[in-house]
């Protein structure tokens, strides 16, 4: 087990360079990184304004930009070679400093501050609907397989598996807020309960089709274990069969969808930034979106850094979480 | 032989008939798309638009003929940069094994490693969002999950018997490549083709409906027409700009998925770990 740990520790490691390099070469690499960071403002000629020799009369503003353009420079690090740039600017996000948003003056790890909490609430709500709806719908289907509802429940979520979530979201939104008026069209954040209870349909948005994907998962692990024969020698004893399944069965039987868990929060994390838009969540998705519109570089790339490293820790811990549940996969 | 069945051919009846319009949509017989006031604002489907007109008076009906172009040529574009690129990198790592394979795996892990919409989104944000940026940045999400698949399968392949006959008779590396593995492992993949291009299209459709698709007035997409119709006074008053390009962005995936399952239980291949 140690070795294991110690070669998906290294792995992590590695990956977490590779995905911090490709952030990195993005914003460095694919356009002028000043123009990134700045804008316009990249444009101005700031040597000839400090010399006085620009034919602007507005030169105080422009020396007031030029002071943006030369902190700018100071805080990506500009001066430097590209492979010192990249290590400093590493050892400042290491450190939580992100960098400033040059289209508002806010400290970017505040925005994410602010941000990250809604978009959590959010994933963890529609994790939530999903196992929510995915166990006892798996369990029924598992149940009498290949009857009405099972057949049902297949062509449902196939139907599920298909709508595209924002068009999903969509739709909820017009018949379950608009039309019927169940639930809330916007955010609210005046309570608690009120703000719990506005993330629903976007819990729902989100969670239905993964419910779906768990349904059929859990459904085809579910059919495997009742053929098992401590499962017929628990049937012979004269357990009542719900007994049976939640008690017996079901434990067993949760492997794959636990082994695809982290991997859905990424398509969760994805289907958030669609949905924090259609319900006005103001979460990192709904942040990540205006900023690239504004062209607020630093803003998307702390973002997509955020993301991408909270995605790939949480599919190391999965992995491990994996490993320990079932001994055959160290093996690999 | 098994039967592909009467739901299987409505499905790839739906998809041809997309295809056509698709194709043709400037020479249809149908509404300039954005012709502003071609009819009232808002109105209700009637015989002259079909699907109604949304908040500017432009026709629905053909804004969604129009929006099906880009969807389509987007998706079919980028699963087959997938497929060519992934595809190749994969049979390249399963065949060579070694130090190329170890490469190869690190870098559909890394790609694996952002959530897809995420790395689009990186992509996107510092480029000139035109038709091939787009089509290139979705085509880059394939070729981790094709490549991984195309891995595999050629790594069962190189340990059959007529590769290592091949390999006897002397056969390079290339041609064993081309002519022994090339068919055995693209044929079962083409199989997955209309399933990934399912993913490619709601993927478009997710950039678009984030204004994050191919920019400018004339690129109709079918994210941009759901985006622009879901506000709530639009939605309150005129569902049918919104609902009209759901139901056909709908039904052409679920086609694209119903049909890609068919065709995948025919020829009896494993699932496209997206």
């Amino acid at each position: 087990m140690a070795r294991f740990v110690l070669r998906r520790v290294a792995l992590l490691l590695a990956v977490l360079f590779a995905v911090t390099f490709l952030g990195f070469a993005a914003m460095n690499l694919l356009g002028d990184p000043l123009v990134n960071v700045v804008g316009v403002l990249a444009e101005l000629d700031c040597d000839a304004i400090e010399a006085g020799t620009a034919e602007d009369t507005t030169v105080d503003a422009a020396s007031r930009d030029c002071d943006t353009v030369a902190a700018a420079r100071a805080e990506y690090h500009l001066d430097r070679a590209v492979p010192v740039r990249y290590g400093l600017w590493l050892g400042d996000m290491a450190t939580g400093d992100f960098g400033t948003s040059f289209q508002n003056d806010q400290p970017v790890s505040q925005v994410i501050r602010e941000k990250l909490p809604e978009t959590v609430i959010l994933l963890v709500m529609a994790q939530a609907v999903a196992l929510g709806l995915a166990v006892p719908w798996g369990v029924l289907a598992a149940y009498r397989a290949n009857r009405a509802f099972d057949r049902g429940s297949t062509v449902a979520s196939f139907g599920l598996l298909s709508v595209p979530n924002f068009a999903l979201g969509v739709v909820l939104l017009y018949l379950l807020a608009l039309r019927w008026q169940i639930f809330p069209s916007a955010y609210e954040s005046d309570s608690v309960s009120g703000l719990l209870f506005s993330m629903v349909l976007p819990a729902l948005t989100l969670g239905l089709p993964l419910a779906a994907s768990y349904q059929r998962l859990l459904r085809t692990d579910l059919i495997t274990t009742l053929q098992e024969d401590y499962v017929h020698m628990a049937r012979a004893k004269g357990l009542p069969p719900m007994r049976i399944m939640f008690r017996h069965a079901l434990r067993p039987s949760l492997f794959s969808v636990v082994t695809v868990f982290g991997v859905s929060t990424g398509t969760l994390i994805g289907g958030s930034l669609v949905v924090e838009q259609i319900f006005g969540i103001p979460g990192i998705g709904r942040e990540i979106v205006t900023a690239v519109i504004r062209d607020d570089f630093p803003v998307v790339l702390a973002i997509v850094m955020v993301v991408a490293v909270t995605f790939v820790v949480l599919n190391f811990l999965v992995d491990l979480l994996y490993s320990w549940l079932d001994p055959r996969v160290r093996a690999r | 032989m098994r039967r592909l069945g009467f739901c299987f051919w409505l499905a790839v009846g739906w998809l041809a008939m997309m295809a056509l319009v698709a194709t043709f949509a400037p020479l249809l017989p149908i509404a300039d798309p954005t012709e502003v006031a071609f009819g009232g604002p808002r109105e209700a489907p009637s015989a002259d638009a079909w699907f109604g007109t949304d908040a500017l008076g432009r026709d629905v009906f053909s804004r969604t003929v129009h929006g099906a172009r880009i969807s389509l040529a987007v998706g079919g574009f980028a699963i087959v940069f997938g497929m060519v690129v992934g595809g190749g990198l994969g049979i390249l790592a399963g065949y060579f094994r070694g130090r190329l394979d170890q490469g190869v795996g690190f870098v559909f892990f890394v790609l694996l490693s952002f959530p897809a919409l995420v790395l689009a989104i990186l992509i996107t944000a510092t480029l000139e969002r035109s038709l091939l940026v787009v089509s290139l940045t979705i085509g880059i999400l394939a070729v981790a999950p094709v490549g991984l698949l195309s891995r595999a399968s050629t790594l069962v392949f190189a340990e059959r018997e007529f590769v290592a006959a091949a390999r006897v008779l002397g056969a390079t590396h290339g041609r064993i490549i081309v002519r022994e593995l090339l068919p055995n492992v693209v044929i079962p993949m083409g199989a997955l083709t209309l399933l990934g291009m399912a993913v490619a299209v709601v993927a478009e459709g997710s950039l678009a409906f984030l204004g994050l698709s191919v920019a400018g007035d004339n690129a109709i997409s079918w994210g941009k027409m759901i985006v622009d119709g879901s506000g709530l006074r639009d939605l309150q008053n005129a569902a049918h700009v919104t609902m009209f390009p759901v139901a056909v962005m709908f039904a052409t995936v679920l086609s694209l998925n119903f049909a890609g399952d068919r065709i995948r239980q025919h020829f009896d291949v494993k699932e496209l770990a997206f």
